[in-house]
């Protein structure tokens, strides 16, 4: 779907809104475009001017005599709207729309916004921005942008929100040698964003990783269909920030850990992307995906000239989920044979204070024949025999000798390693001061192999013994009572309607009614107060408990609808609902709540008074999920382990609970009106499970 | 001439009910007037605006202070005791309004206890102008049902022909308690019961143009959506974790919050809500209009607190106007099925 494609392919280019004076941003514009080098043909246009920097300069956009690709308008606000109507007619596809004041200034901005993006519908134009700094590609090569730097040559597709921290790496990018292919500035995204433009990277054989610096998503679902299929081609890096967008955010009385970045975190990792969570981390990633090779696994080997930074960066390996490669006997003989006396052939391999250049080529090249080795990180002190520059004159050499595994280098130090840890960054080797740094970016590129690797999908769950019929009916019931939550009798039946096994839930008005309802449920039972506006019913002492004949339920029923008038005396409850009571069974949570922008979003873990103390519950998107991902899902709590048997406990019947799951994910998929799902406690038991509790709310 | 007085209590449902009996018995080729001999005003209308609405209605020639001869506000006592101009204007009034009409339809104050010092209360201008009654009960719990027996009783004591009691707004979940309960009760003591009518979203929800007039304030967006209704009131108290459950749980409602906190106002936005009541004179991060304005839900903002907000909200009641056709029409139908109308119109004198 890459159908920005032909129109990034920029032959030509007008500038509306172009200028003499220096400084102004119709200047800069030109310049810039001017200074990259463009080939193409350029065409100023401003009314009053006749030639702009030694270019012939147009009155209007319909005055000049040939075809545009691209036109970047920096003219006034309120003229916008003009000038892309002749854009329009004039046959332009493509625009930049730099100037400001639109969406982000207010309601009368943002009208603006909306008659111009509807200008670009009726034309079919694909616009940037407005309110953005433009674009740079190294390879037309164009910078049709307001940024003064104009980067080297790369493979890193840029995609930034912020305007600012564009040019600041613009500029920064040079300094480090940092290269881009394609730097895109989204502005207001009042037409192109982030799901387009990753589409047109994840196609472009120019770009080799994806970047993107974003404060919020548009159409999160059609993201993360586009992010899932670019990083299957590529990496796919985001650094997202601006957590005030609150619409996203999502959360429930008890699966209350989540939040709208726990629902940005899931998706994120269900569509393949690697989050960066710093700004740093996030060039550390993309140097590293650029100048390297993947990593195979997660085994890390580590050369190092001296003990206390190899222990460091040892445990930085073990903290950040890697794992200490263990040599092949071979490797260790080697090592053992050519390696002085003192010095340490066991991972992290210390090659002593007097190393020089000879023996990290021999060390280097040892543990990169090593099959047990995916990559290697080579740290380098600036010890008196250490020369860094013929070190990294050797690591380069073995580098292109061994151009499959990734290496790493830390030169841990100033002024003394700066001229090898340069050469090293010239040569494409990624160099670092520190270790952290280092040892992360591994972390990314072995995350990225785990899920190149896993690329096999499961198929998507069906039923065949499901009433969705029924669950309409009752929707439309209590969508006619005006009503968003569902009384538990109600959730019950939804359930059961879907093959979830719901304990017998029913409701009674009366108190002779309740014991009518017992009498053929049987005994225990326990009555609970059915009100949509009680969100905690022991809170307001609804609920009685171990009923075991006629006289306590109908004692229990009065007693529970006094309680209830003296806490809330405004609420009318719909009467009493009396439930089957059940035999205790592993007490366990599923939840769900349909995010702004990603959809429904399923939780699992561990119920009852662990899920505020614990914590220890997992999530996934609902849509699409396999019954392989919702074993996964179960697997990564802690409540798994309790479930397979835990100091001769039973083991729990984990299949009736993956089928159970994925039922609820079928319910939450079919019914978008459901706004938010919790079965609180479910009971696991050696055989099955009961679902005691089900709450649904619903939007009308 | 017959004449019918509605009493009943703030909130139960009066002016519904004198417009649905009055277009029901007009439907039926009755000539009916309409009444109401102690009238309010608002801030926005100098005149009773059930006056107003019921004049043009039932096209009544008759001037306005004909219709509601006295207007009593809160304070009317600062001017003395003038109950007898004041009776002698009601009874000219009322002489005029009946003027070849088959029945008139008097609708009561604001409490039908109002003027009760000067002599002018519902159950004593009922007798003067020697009409029948029916009492309104908005039935929330038992205490609601004893005031209403009391008032019933009070009534009767004065020797007003009282026709019975009707129902009104019933929540589902008491119908069956209503019907199976308080009905058999009231009979047992001599009251028979009308009408039970359900609660009508259009009849029982303000729109946001009503929240507006009550609270004043500055409208940031959404000039064009004030005919919202709106069915719930919920404060930005909670969490910022725990406000979508809270949100998700109030249709078209009210939602009153400060303007700092854009990060609740946008939660809100996402889901059913009429109004935003901006609170404390905070003007809102500029997303929080933008995203209003797509949704197109009206923003309010007021320069006091959260609480004084809430207090006044709390005098919010649906409202008919004269161009609510959905409301009329529901208003008519809620007597045709749910009152005995016809009853009404035999037994009332």
């Amino acid at each position: 779907m890459a159908e920005l494609t032909p129109l990034l392919a920029i032959h030509s280019v007008a500038i509306i809104g172009a200028s003499k004076k220096t400084g102004k941003v119709g200047n800069v514009l030109v310049r810039n475009v001017i200074n990259s080098g463009f080939t193409g043909e350029i065409f100023p246009v401003n009314p009053t001017e006749k030639e702009i920097e030694g270019l012939v300069c147009y009155q209007g956009i319909r005055d000049i005599p040939k075809p545009i690709d691209l036109a970047v308008v920096c003219v006034p606000a309120p003229n916008c709207p003009d000038v892309m109507e002749e854009c329009g007619k004039k046959g332009i596809k493509l625009a930049v729309v730099i100037s400001s004041y639109f969406s982000e200034i207010g309601p009368e901005g943002l009208k603006l916004e909306k008659r111009l993006t509807h200008i670009c519908n009726k034309y079919g134009i694909r616009m940037f921005g407005p309110n953005c700094e433009g674009i740079l590609d190294t390879l037309i090569p164009i910078n049709a942008s307001i940024s003064p730097s104009f980067p080297m040559q790369g493979d890193i597709g840029f995609i930034s929100q912020s305007g600012a921290i564009l040019l600041s790496i613009m500029d920064w990018s040079k300094t480090v040698g940092l290269g881009f292919s394609r730097v895109f500035s989204l502005g207001n995204k009042a037409d192109l964003c982030e799901t387009g433009l990753i589409h047109y990277l994840a196609d472009d054989p120019s770009t080799k990783v994806i970047l993107c610096y974003l404060e919020d998503v548009r159409k999160g679902e059609e993201f993360l269909e586009a992010a899932s299929q670019a990083s299957q081609k590529k990496p796919v890096i985001v650094l997202k920030f601006g957590a005030s967008q609150a619409g996203a955010l999502a959360a429930s009385s008890h699966t209350g850990v989540v939040g709208s970045d726990l629902a940005y975190e899931t998706a994120f990792t269900q569509a393949g992307i690697l989050r960066a969570r710093t700004m740093t981390e996030l060039f550390d990633l993309a140097k590293s995906f650029s100048y390297q090779p993947l990593p195979k696994g997660d085994r890390v080997a580590i050369i190092t000239n001296a003990g206390g930074p190899g222990i460091v960066a040892s445990d930085t390996v073990e903290n950040f989920g890697l794992s200490m490669a263990r040599f092949e006997k071979e490797t260790l003989d080697s090592l053992r044979e050519n390696l002085p006396l003192e010095a340490n052939i066991y991972n992290p391999v210390d090659i002593v204070f007097d190393a020089k250049a000879d023996r990290y080529g021999f060390a280097l090249e040892a543990v990169l024949k090593d099959p047990n080795v995916d990559s290697v990180v080579i740290i380098v002190c600036p010890t008196a025999a250490a020369d860094p520059e013929n070190i990294a004159r050797t690591i380069i050499g073995l580098r292109d000798r061994y151009p499959d595994k990734p290496i790493f280098a830390i030169y841990m130090g100033g002024l003394a390693l700066a001229e090898g840890a340069k050469m090293l960054t010239r040569a494409k080797i990624p160099s670092f001061t520190f270790p952290e740094p280092a040892i992360s970016s591994i972390s990314g590129m072995a995350k990225y192999t785990r899920r190149a690797d896993k690329q096999t999908e499961g198929e998507e769950i069906s039923f065949t013994d499901i009433d969705s019929n029924r669950v309409k009916a009752i929707f439309y019931d209590v969508i006619r009572d005006r009503r968003s939550v569902l009384l538990g009798s109600e959730a019950a039946a939804v359930a059961t309607a879907y093959g979830i096994s719901a304990v017998p839930v029913k409701l009674a008005i009366t108190p002779e009614e309740a014991v009518a309802i017992a009498e053929t449920m049987g005994y225990p039972v326990i009555l609970k107060v059915a009100s949509p506006k009680i969100l905690h019913k022991t809170d307001v002492r609804g609920v009685s408990g171990g009923l075991n004949n006629a006289t306590e339920v109908h004692n229990a029923f009065l007693d529970v609808i006094e309680n209830v008038q003296r806490y809330l005396p405004n609420v009318i409850p719909y009467g009493i609902e009396v439930n089957k009571m059940m035999p205790k069974g592993t007490e366990l949570i599923v939840g769900m709540t349909r995010d702004v922008q990603f959809g429904p979003l399923i939780a699992f873990g561990l119920g009852g008074v662990y899920v505020n103390l614990l914590k220890d519950v997992s999530f996934r998107l609902a849509k699409g999920i396999t019954l392989a991902e919702i074993a996964a899902m179960i697997s990564e709590t802690k409540a798994s382990t309790l479930l397979r048997g835990f100091r001769g406990e039973k083991p729990a019947d984990i299949m009736s609970l993956i089928d159970m799951i994925a039922r609820a994910a079928k319910l939450i998929s079919d019914f978008e009106e459901i706004s938010e799902l919790e079965i609180n406690p479910l009971f696991s038991y050696p055989n099955g499970y009961a679902a005691l509790d089900i709450k649904i709310t619903i939007e009308l | 001439m017959k004449s019918l007085y509605i009493m009943g209590s703030v909130g139960s449902g009066k002016t519904a009910m004198a417009v649905g009996l009055a277009l029901k018995f007009k439907q039926e080729g009755l000539k009916v007037a309409y009444f109401k001999p102690v009238g309010s005003t608002t801030l926005t209308s100098k005149a009773d605006e059930d006056a107003i609405l019921m004049k043009e209605l039932l096209n009544m020639p008759e001037p306005l202070e004909i219709i509601s001869p006295i207007i009593a506000s809160p304070l009317y006592l600062s001017r003395g005791n003038r109950s007898t101009e004041m009776l002698r204007a009601i009874k000219e009034a009322f002489t005029k309004v009946s003027t070849n009409t088959d029945i008139v339809i008097i609708d009561s104050a604001i409490y039908p206890y109002a003027l009760s010092t000067i002599g002018l209360d519902s159950p004593s201008l009922a007798v003067e102008l020697n009409a029948s009654a029916i009492y309104l009960i908005n039935a929330k719990n038992d205490y609601t049902l004893d005031e209403s027996v009391f008032h019933n009783r009070y009534i009767q004591s004065h020797g007003v022909n009282l026709l019975g009691n009707i129902f009104t707004h019933v929540p589902i979940p008491i119908q069956a308690k209503i019907e199976g309960v308080y009905k058999p009760l009231l009979a047992d003591i001599g009251f028979s019961t009308l009408g039970i009518i359900p609660k009508q979203r259009v009849l029982s929800s303000p729109s946001v143009a009503q929240v507006h007039e009550l609270l004043g304030g500055e409208l940031l967006t959404g000039e064009d959506n004030l005919d919202l209704l709106t069915e719930d009131i919920i404060v930005g108290a909670m969490t910022i974790e725990s406000a979508l459950v809270h949100l998700r749980r109030g249709n078209n409602k009210i939602f009153l919050i400060g303007g700092d906190r854009a990060d609740m106002a946008l939660a809100a936005l996402e889901t059913s809500t009429s109004v935003i009541v901006l609170t404390g004179g905070l003007y809102p991060d500029v997303k929080v209009i933008n995203r209003a304005m797509e949704k197109g839900v009206p923003v309010l903002l007021v320069h006091y607190d959260t609480y004084t907000a809430i207090e006044r909200l709390s005098e919010l009641a649906g409202r008919i106007t004269p161009k609510n056709q959905n409301c009329i029409r529901k208003a008519i139908e809620n007597v045709e099925r749910y009152c005995d109308w016809q009853g009404i119109l035999r037994e009332c004198k």
